[in-house]
């Protein structure tokens, strides 16, 4: 009887486990789509570069999605160019950064490269954009919540028009 | 009552009034389509501007498939009343989210938005390949579809519903106005129209007041005039003709009927209406009357001797000497074949009886010329001679009693005047 039951609860925790991955492989193919949308709705300084870089730093939730989504993409006009990087230093000149950085100081510091070298920031990480990351992405109950750290934004020399504002919940500042 | 037994100054009336109600009703039909149309259109490019309006933010809610944004957003289409639904629908026509009005019914802007959604489903090549949205009125409501184009691609469409108040208002507003102005229009083509129909009636019946005038008094004498250069003017041309026609006409008759074709003095019927006139005068006035009744001596052998011809100049030439002699208040009349009567009014027999025998002694002298080369005819004539204050207005004892006194000149040798005695 007691097996029966741990094989029940077995299956439950797999089906969960498998709708769990399902919704996060949608989400992942979202946040695929929504890295390119969001450079329309941005302006970032020319660089005189003459493509379209997006760097994923860190662990690559995409698969090969990315690669797939953007081969013979343009953004801005660009074609896109998609890069991965496991350090700060291999990130280079980015014009936009996806951060899966699970360390907070490493990710901080992703954060602050950014600032600096005036490169869209967006992580799904949790207080992302009250610590100066530009745009932060979650995923709750199936909805898209979309965080823009606007002051950040400024310092960096990025706008970011209206319309997107106007979804997104927006932090000033950047917490201590 | 028939259009034929109107009269014509009220098939004026009726003629020019139906004619400008014609004009009227087609122009404000016509009119009435083009504001229909230019309303349409009007409602339709504001609810489209709406739909563009909002499209803008929404698109990013779309792209971000931030529903609970896009609803938001959506939500803010409450200020304007007329809306009664949005729709967002993402690229496979799924909705994504949607508005209701409170204010809308719920199965009602169901069915509309099934309707708009069918019809979105046929115009798919429009919506996502041309990237053009449409929009149209239905019956209850009108609707826009906008395509959500995002990076170039349309990422979905954008469906507002309106309702058709606005629409309704304008053109009921449109028609009021248009009837008003019709019947104020009416009114006005009303009154011109009993003003202009005085420009046609007034000459007929200015010719028919006339012709009542010449019925009632017989006379011809009158005529009529008008100012106006048109066709009446050639009728009151052709009416003046036509009554100077009349007039000649009734002239020729009226001495045919008075005259003695041959001498031209007057017949016989002329002559007993005169005689009756006066002594019918001259008993009321108590006034002498006088009567001379002339017959040619031997005409019958003038007549067999010389031929009619020879006969009818001696009467015309009588006649002339006649005529001559008389006193200007006298009337000479032919009363028979060779009989003349000479009626003196205000004549006692002295004068009378003085009048018949100049007129004698003047044919006397008369030569009558019976043709070139033969020696000019004479004749003689008798006369009786009657004159009295008549005691009856019946004339025929006065006549009677001149022929009697005519008889007995013919009787006593001819060539002489005899007056009347009583025996």
């Amino acid at each position: 009887m007691k097996n029966k039951v741990w094989v029940w609860m077995l299956l439950l925790a797999a089906q969960l486990c498998s709708g769990v991955a399902m919704a996060s492989q949608e989400e992942n193919k979202l946040m695929a789509v929504f890295l390119g949308r969001f450079a329309s709705y941005i302006e970032l300084p020319d660089r005189g570069s003459k493509h379209f870089v997006i760097t994923l730093i860190d662990e690559n939730p995409f698969g090969s999605l990315l690669d797939d989504l953007y081969l013979g993409k343009q953004i801005n006009g660009k074609p896109v160019v998609i890069r991965y990087a496991t350090k700060i230093e291999d990130i280079g000149q980015s014009d936009l950064l996806f951060i899966t950085l699970v360390n907070p100081r490493t990710r901080q510091e992703a954060i602050d490269y950014g600032a600096k070298n005036s490169i869209l920031t967006i992580s799904t990480a949790m207080g992302f954009a009250e610590r100066g990351g530009i745009i932060q992405l979650d995923f709750l109950q199936q909805q898209t919540r979309i965080k823009i750290n606007h002051t950040a934004a400024l310092k960096s020399n990025i706008r970011i028009g209206a319309p997107l504002l106007s979804l997104a919940t927006v932090v000033k500042g950047v917490a201590p | 009552m028939k259009f034929s037994d109107l009269s014509i100054r009220l098939k004026l009336v009726a003629l020019l009034g139906v004619s400008a109600a014609m004009a009227l009703v087609v122009s404000a039909i016509l009119s009435l389509v083009l504001t229909v149309l230019s309303v349409r259109d009007e409602s339709l490019r504001h609810l489209r501007q709406t739909a563009d309006i909002a499209q803008d933010n929404l698109t990013a809610t779309l792209a971000f498939r931030d529903n609970a944004s896009a609803t938001r957003m959506l939500a803010s289409l409450a200020s304007n009343p007329r809306i009664l639904a949005a729709l967002i629908s993402d690229d496979e026509l799924q909705p994504f989210s949607t508005y209701v009005s409170p204010a809308a019914s719920q199965p009602d802007v169901a069915a509309y938005l099934a309707q708009v959604a069918a019809l979105a489903k046929e115009r798919h090549k429009q919506l996502h390949v041309e990237r053009e949205g449409f929009a149209s009125i239905a019956y209850g409501y009108m609707f826009a579809v906008n395509p959500i184009v995002f990076d170039g691609k349309t990422i979905g469409t954008l469906t507002l519903l309106s309702d058709n108040v606005i629409l309704k208002e304008r053109i009921s507003a449109f028609v009021l106005m248009q009837v008003l102005v019709s019947v104020l229009t009416l009114v006005i083509i009303a009154f011109i129209s009993i003003r202009l129909q005085r420009v046609f009636t007034t000459p007929i019946f200015h010719i028919i007041e006339t012709i009542r005038t010449i019925a009632q008094t017989k006379n011809y004498t009158v005529s009529v005039n008008t100012i106006q250069n048109d066709e009446f003017k050639v009728l009151y041309s052709h009416f003046n003709d036509m009554i100077a026609e009349i007039r000649e006409r009734d002239s020729q008759l009226s001495r045919l009927a008075t005259t003695d074709p041959l001498t031209g003095l007057a017949n016989r019927r002329n002559a007993m209406e005169v005689m009756q006139t006066m002594v019918t005068r001259a008993r009321r006035k108590q006034e002498p009357f006088g009567l001379v009744m002339f017959d040619i001596d031997h005409f019958k052998r003038v007549n067999d001797q010389y031929g009619h011809p020879v006969g009818d100049a001696v009467l015309k030439a009588v006649a002339a000497t006649l005529t001559r002699a008389a006193r200007e208040i006298d009337l000479v009349a032919r009363i028979g074949g060779e009989e003349f009567l000479v009626l003196c009014d205000n004549s006692d027999l002295k004068a009378t009886q003085h009048i018949a025998e100049r007129m004698r002694a003047a044919i006397e002298q008369t030569e009558v010329f019976c043709g070139s080369g033969t020696t000019p005819l004479k004749v003689t004539a008798s006369a009786g001679v009657y004159a009295s204050i008549p005691e009856s207005e019946d004339f025929e004892v006065s006549l009677a009693r001149v022929d009697a006194a005519l008889y007995r000149a013919k009787e006593t040798g001819r060539n002489k005047t005899v007056n009347w005695e009583e025996e």
